[in-house]
Formats: C-alpha cells, structure tokens, sequence
C-alpha cells in the first residue's frame, strides 16, 4: 500500500518533461522519462528535434550547424558526449549506447563517445560509449554497429549492417564492409561530400522544426 | 536439441519405377522383385529415399498421366535468357557467339560482387552558382564504374569511359591502366609501319621476346589463323589431298594435323609408315615462331610481381572468391592478363559481367507434354501453363491433438515422450471440385532401428469437394451439412476408432495414435542422424469421379449426359511426427 503510493508520487516528476511530447502520437516506449536530464552546450546554429532524446548526467556539446533527427537517442550516462560542427545523425541512431556488451563502467573524466566534423550517423546505426572516437567526414552506415572504445579515422565510411569491433583502430579513407572486410577509398571524393553534406544540412534544416530550448 | 515442426514429404513415382530402379537384373528375378515390390513398405529413411521425397509444395502434376512429377523428373527447356540486372533478354544466336554474360553495362563489383552504377566523374554544377540558361546540359563524361557499397570505382584500375552505354563493349578494349587494347587489325598495321621505318629489328621472328604480350583472345586469333595457313600450305603441297576448303575445324583436318605429331607411334607395325609420312611432309609444317603467329613466351621473370607484392599491403591482395569470380568471368572477360596463376593484386581486377539468367519450362517426362511455362516476357513473373500438385492432391497438415482437460500438457521441449502414446490430427484438404474418397495405409511399426506404433483410427474417408466459398456458406443450414458435422467424434471428446474427428467444407480431420519407441543405444554406438525423428510412411490412395477428358468433347452434347471417369491416384508419403526424446531427458 504504502509502496504503491510512493510509486505514484514519484511518477509525476519523472514524466513532466515528456508530457510535452505526446501531443500527436503516443509511444508505447516512455519517452524521455528513462534518464536524467545532461547538461548540454549547443551552438546557436544547432538543429535538433523536438522528439530527439538525450539522457545522461554528464555533458553533450553540439558544434554549430549539426542536425539532430528526431527519435535519435544520446546516452551520455558514463561519459561526455562531444559532437562536431555540421554533423547529420539521422532516426533511431544510439550515440553513447552502453548496453551491447553488459555494461560498462567508465572513469570519472572519460569521453563517451567524441564525433568529429561532417560526420553521419545514419538510420538505426549504434555508436557504442567508451572513449569511442569517429573522425572528421566519416559515415557510419545504416543499422552498422561502432563497438565500445573503437577509434575511427577522417573519411571512413562504415558500410550499411556492417560491425566494427570494439577497441579497433581503423585508419583514415577505410571502407568497412561486409563481414569486418576492410578496404582503402581511393576515390579522393572528401571534399565533394563534404559540399553535398553541407547542401544538405542546408535542407534539412528547413524541414526539421528546432526545439534547443527543450534540452537546456 | 531444437524440436521439430511436424512435416509431410511426398515420394514422387518416378523413383519407383521399375524400369529405372533395376535396369541391370535379370527378368526372372524382376518378377519376383515386383511381387515382393507390392509388398514392401516405404522406408523413409532409405538412402534412396532422399531423392524422392518433396514437400507438395515442390511437386507439379501431369494431366495426361495423372501422376506426381518432381523437379528430378521432369524435362527442363530453356525459354528465355535475360540478364536480371537489366533485363534485357537475351537472343540465344547472341549467347553463342557472345557467352552467357550481360553485354550491355551490367557489372558486379570485383571486391565486394555488389552491382556497379555507371556515374559520371564531373561533378554536378552547383544549382546555387550556375544561371538558369545553361542547366540543360546533363552530367557529360568521362565515366566510371563505382561500387554503392564498397565504394571501389574503375579509376583504381584505371579505367575511364568515354560513353554512359555500351560499358562492356568499352572495356573490351581497355587494359587495367587504361591503355586500348589493339585487335588484330590493328596490330597488323602498326607491324607494318614499323618495317616500313625501318625497326626490324625489334620485330623480328628471331627475337620473339621483345615483342608486347598478347592478351589470350589475341593469341588465340594469331594460333588460328597461323595454323589454318599452315595447312592450306601443306595441302596444297601435297596434291590428291585437297583439304584446304575444309578449314581448321573440321574433323579430318584435326586428324591429319595429329598424324604430324604422331611421329614416333608406339606401335611398331606402323613405325615405318608414320615415320615416312611424317617425314616427308614435316618439311612443309612449321610451327608458330613469333607473336603474330600466337607464339607466346612463358614470362618466368616474376620479380616485377615479386615487387610489386613487396610495395603492397595485405587489403591490396585478393582473396580466393575475388579470384574465383575472375577466372568464371573469364571467357567474357578478355581483356584481363594471361596469367599463370590468376589475379593476385586487386589492381588487376577487372569489373565482373552479371551472368544471365534463364526462365525454364517444364515436361512430363513421358508423355512429354508441357507442365510448367512461364510467360516469356522477362518483366512478367506469370506462368502460361503451371499444374502444381497441390491444386489436384490432397495437402495433410499433421498437428497435435489437444482435448482440454483430456490430454495432458505438452512437454516445454517439444519432444515426444517414449513409450507414452501420444495423439496427432492430420487434416486432409481437398482442392478438387469433386468429393474425393482417401484410403490410407501405414505399417503398423515404423521401420528403422527404433519402430514406434503407429494406428491409424480412421483409414478409410471422403472428403467433400473444393465447392464455392459463397454457395456453402448459404447452404449451411441444410440438413445434409449438419449430419455430416455430427460425424464426427469431436463432439464426444475422444478419439473413436473408424470416427473422422472433424468434417469442414472441403477437409477432414483424422486421428492417429503413436507410441514412440524408446531410443536405447547400446554401449558406443552412436545414434545416427535424425534416427530419433518419428516419421511415419504412409500410402495415400485417393479416389475420385471427374469428366472424362479427350475426344468426347463432341460427342458430348448429343448424349446429352457426361461422361464420369474414375479416377485414381496413390503414392507414398512421410509424415514427420516430432523428435522422440530420452527417458533421462524427460525425468
């Protein structure tokens, strides 16, 4: 009885930040209710959406011009969570998931997971937390998996479904594929993506309504 | 171990018989095989028994026959070619001369054997800094082949395209690099101008080794035409013989070409002649000497791939499917280096052409007609003529039999109990439009080292025709319907023996009881593969009266009555029950 009660109490305050969200459609999953809420540095160019969740008690810094998909999840409950300028991290991505591998326990001033400039995280794709480190204009494929602790170079592209280990070093202009096969990009095609990532960044940002306001 | 979803297999005819089965036995003991043939139960476990057995889902049925035809018996006949990433269908005069690959620009990635988009090197003009007036102009070359997925593009081989189609003509004329690949004609010229300025030297017969290396097409061209040169001469050398309009691939050229090699015959009774011929007649045949008459030196000195391997890293090496793909698309493939091995670096790939595919059509085997044909059309996934067994034969769908409160729970393993009896409903479905009278017959043990008791508690039904959905569902209040629901033993709860359970529109439900055998290996004797499987064999008869097909056709209407045939069919089938677990598993 007494047990039920405070469950009861307590639930109200766990939810008031998610009320907000349930105006059109309800989600059987509880939206933002699942963390606390990270102190986040958001550059003031920042498109982030509404229904974007980011839980966690340590930082997450967003550069300038970077596009957060709606339902993309960052995780910043063991570490910080740095992410570059003109960024794209696309729906249901995990940033700074803890999970796969059991949990794990980071140090104090540890790095969750750092990304750098024109970096895309695309749909369903997992970026596992531990000192994980993705290097400027590199592409992390559709639901393809960065394990815990891996450290990936500029440019690397990380080919839909495909895994990168935990704890491997890749080195730049590397194409991950198929069963971990690895290969050298030798199309020199860094800038023009960057260009198009740009061009993009520029159309989304007219389609994805920014709600900044919401996470600080 | 996982437990198994129950199944029926279907022994197709065609293994059966006994012209096929013993072809090498006497006839008296065909005789009394065939007697003993009647006899004998399926075994489904029979090493034979392997290729015979299909779901219904694989088998087609002939209509002249009525009999089972499975995939192994039947005639295939191919009726189209087409490449299925294009599709484009291919003439089969073009698969002759031009092999069984796409020959438009169809490729598959070397590295990863994803398909390769043909795009442009140039980039896009950007919308924000170009005026509207000269936006028309489409992407313009050159172009690439490049890899979606693993981003490998031609330029790593160094090949560039001058047009967007037509790629793989393209490439037959390109080398890894980028250099044109000469045709013959060509080659011929460029001889020419260089013994007219005066470089003989470099292109003398006696020196062979200076000259370039021939790619294999090449060199075969040059062997062919040397040769068929070389025997129009020694032809006409030797009058009598005028061979020299048969051309090198007929078989008595082949044969009098051999007789120049057949010096030094083994057999001494021919020594003397075949040295003579032989002789006389070496003078006149020479072989080829020089690189325009396909001589081609072995290049045994190997350090420039020796270094080349020393200057590159592992991901630069190929792996053996990579080298696979390249040797089968050799044929189509020309252009690629001769080489003793195959390809060892990646640099040396070459874009792999997508292999065609077929649309095949179906024949009884014995009376030959036409039982599967697909529409030609490549775009169109129909079939003209498909007779698929499962729209003549009844499908059985085996299940466990649950009496609330009768039967007890079912294990959380989902294996069978030894020795417990154990109840399971096959339901017959009938997918004819006429009622259809079944007989079944089973051993009463299964056969194999472990026989369970199979009882079939009603052998002997009739299903009701494959009617109309509608017209049953406004009939059902009739009174024929309702008796014949209330024959059933459902109603009773238990399983009654000569009782069908259940009764529907077109199907029938029966019971059959098992005791699983006890699975006991004695000492280390292993138990074989899926020897604890309960598969029951089960000879299905089915009876049927359908109109009479053929010539009646005419005489039809002045009768004024339809012809009924009987109709008859039987075959064996296998029905998997489930896997008989151990006592010790079981507690």
């Amino acid at each position: 009885m007494f047990a039920g009660e405070q469950a009861e109490l307590g639930k109200p305050s766990d939810t008031m930040s998610s009320s907000a969200t349930t105006a059109k459609r309800t989600s059987t999953v509880p939206p933002a209710s699942a963390g606390p809420k990270p102190p986040v540095s958001f550059s003031s160019s920042v498109t982030i959406a509404e229904l974007a969740v980011l839980t966690g008690t340590y930082p997450v810094a967003i550069g300038s011009e970077t596009v957060i998909h709606p339902r993309a999840r960052l995780e910043s409950l063991g570490g910080s969570i740095t992410i570059g300028r003109r960024c794209i991290i696309h729906e249901r991505t995990k940033i700074g998931y803890m999970g796969t591998e059991g949990k794990v326990v980071l140090d104090e001033d540890d790095r969750a997971v750092v990304l750098g400039d024109y970096v895309t995280v695309e749909v369903g794709a997992v970026v596992e937390a531990s000192g994980t480190i993705i290097g400027e204009g590199t592409v992390v494929g559709v639901g393809s998996r960065v394990g815990r602790g891996a450290v990936i170079g500029k440019y690397c592209t990380i080919a839909p479904q495909s895994e990168v280990p935990a704890g491997v070093t890749i080195p730049d202009h590397t194409v991950v594929y198929g069963e971990n096969k690895q290969r050298t990009d030798r199309r020199g095609v860094a800038a023009s993506m960057m260009k198009a990532q740009a061009q993009q960044i520029t159309n989304l940002r007219t389609k994805i309504p920014s709600n900044p306001a919401k996470f600080q | 171990m996982a437990p198994l979803s129950p199944y029926t297999y279907i022994q197709c005819p065609c293994s059966d018989a006994p012209s096929q089965a013993r072809p090498s036995e006497t006839p008296t003991r065909d005789i009394a095989a065939d007697q003993d043939d009647d006899d004998r139960t399926f075994d489904p476990r029979a090493p034979r028994s392997n290729y015979s057995l299909y779901p219904l889902e694989y088998l087609l049925y002939c209509e002249d026959c009525h009999q089972i035809r499975c995939p192994r018996c039947v005639a295939e006949e191919i009726v189209t070619y087409y490449c299925p990433s294009c599709l484009f269908e291919v003439p089969s005069s073009n698969l002759k001369s031009e092999g069984n690959r796409c020959t438009r620009s169809c490729f598959q990635c070397p590295v990863c054997i994803g398909p390769l988009q043909v795009t442009s090197l140039e980039t896009p003009p950007d919308p924000n800094l170009l005026a509207a007036d000269n936006t028309s102009s489409g992407p313009s070359g050159p172009y690439i082949l490049a890899c979606a997925y693993c981003h490998w593009s031609s330029i790593e081989i160094g090949i560039k395209f001058d047009k967007p189609n037509g790629i793989y003509s393209q490439l037959q004329k390109l080398r890894n690099g980028g250099q044109t690949r000469l045709t013959a004609k060509e080659r011929k010229d460029r001889r020419k101008e260089a013994m007219s300025t005066g470089s003989f030297a470099s292109t003398h017969p006696s020196n062979p080794g200076s000259d370039d290396v021939l790619d294999v097409e090449s060199q075969f061209e040059n062997l062919r035409t040397f040769y068929s040169h070389q025997l129009s001469e020694s032809t006409s050398a030797a009058p009598g013989l005028s061979m020299s309009d048969l051309g090198i691939s007929s078989p008595s050229s082949l044969a009098r070409l051999m007789n120049y090699y057949n010096v030094g015959s083994l057999d001494p009774s021919k020594k003397g002649l075949g040295n003579s011929r032989g002789r006389a007649r070496l003078g006149t045949f020479r072989e080829a000497l020089d690189t325009e008459e396909g001589l081609q030196l072995a290049q045994l000195d190997e350090s420039a791939s020796i270094s080349a391997f020393k200057a590159s890293t592992l991901s630069d090496l190929t792996t053996t499917s990579q080298r696979l793909s390249q040797a089968e698309s050799h044929l189509s493939n020309l252009v690629s280096p001769a080489l003793h091995g195959s390809s060892r670096l990646t640099s040396t790939l070459r874009p792999i052409p997508v292999l065609l595919r077929t649309k095949r059509s179906k024949r009884c085997p014995v009376c030959r007609h036409i039982i599967s044909k697909p529409e030609p059309k490549v775009a169109s996934t129909r079939f003209r003529i498909r007779l698929v067994a499962g729209s003549y034969i009844p499908a059985v769908s085996i299940r466990p039999l649950r009496v609330p409160g009768v039967t007890p729970p079912p294990p959380p393993d989902g294996l069978l109990r030894p020795l417990v009896p154990a109840q399971y409903l096959l339901t017959f479905t009938n997918p004819l439009f006429e009622p259809v009278k079944v007989t079944l017959a089973t051993p009463s043990t299964t056969p194999g080292r472990f026989a369970s008791k199979v009882t079939v508690l009603c052998p002997q039904f009739e299903i009701d025709a494959n009617t109309d959905v509608w017209d049953e569902a406004l009939k059902s209040g009739s009174s024929e319907t309702s008796r014949r629901r209330d024959e059933g033993s459902k109603a009773g709860g238990v399983a009654e023996v000569g009782k069908i359970w259940e009764r529907g529109r077109n199907w029938v439900s029966i019971v059959v009881e098992v005791v699983p055998a006890l699975i006991k290996t004695e000492g280390g004797e292993e138990l074989k593969e899926d020897e604890d499987v309960l598969e029951i064999p089960m000879f299905i008869r089915i009876e049927w009266e359908a109109d009479a097909t053929g010539a009646e056709v005419g005489a039809a209407p002045g009768t004024g009555k339809e012809v009924r045939e009987k109709r008859e069919l039987a075959y064996w089938s296998a029905l998997g029950i489930g896997r008989i677990g151990s006592l010790g598993q079981l507690g």
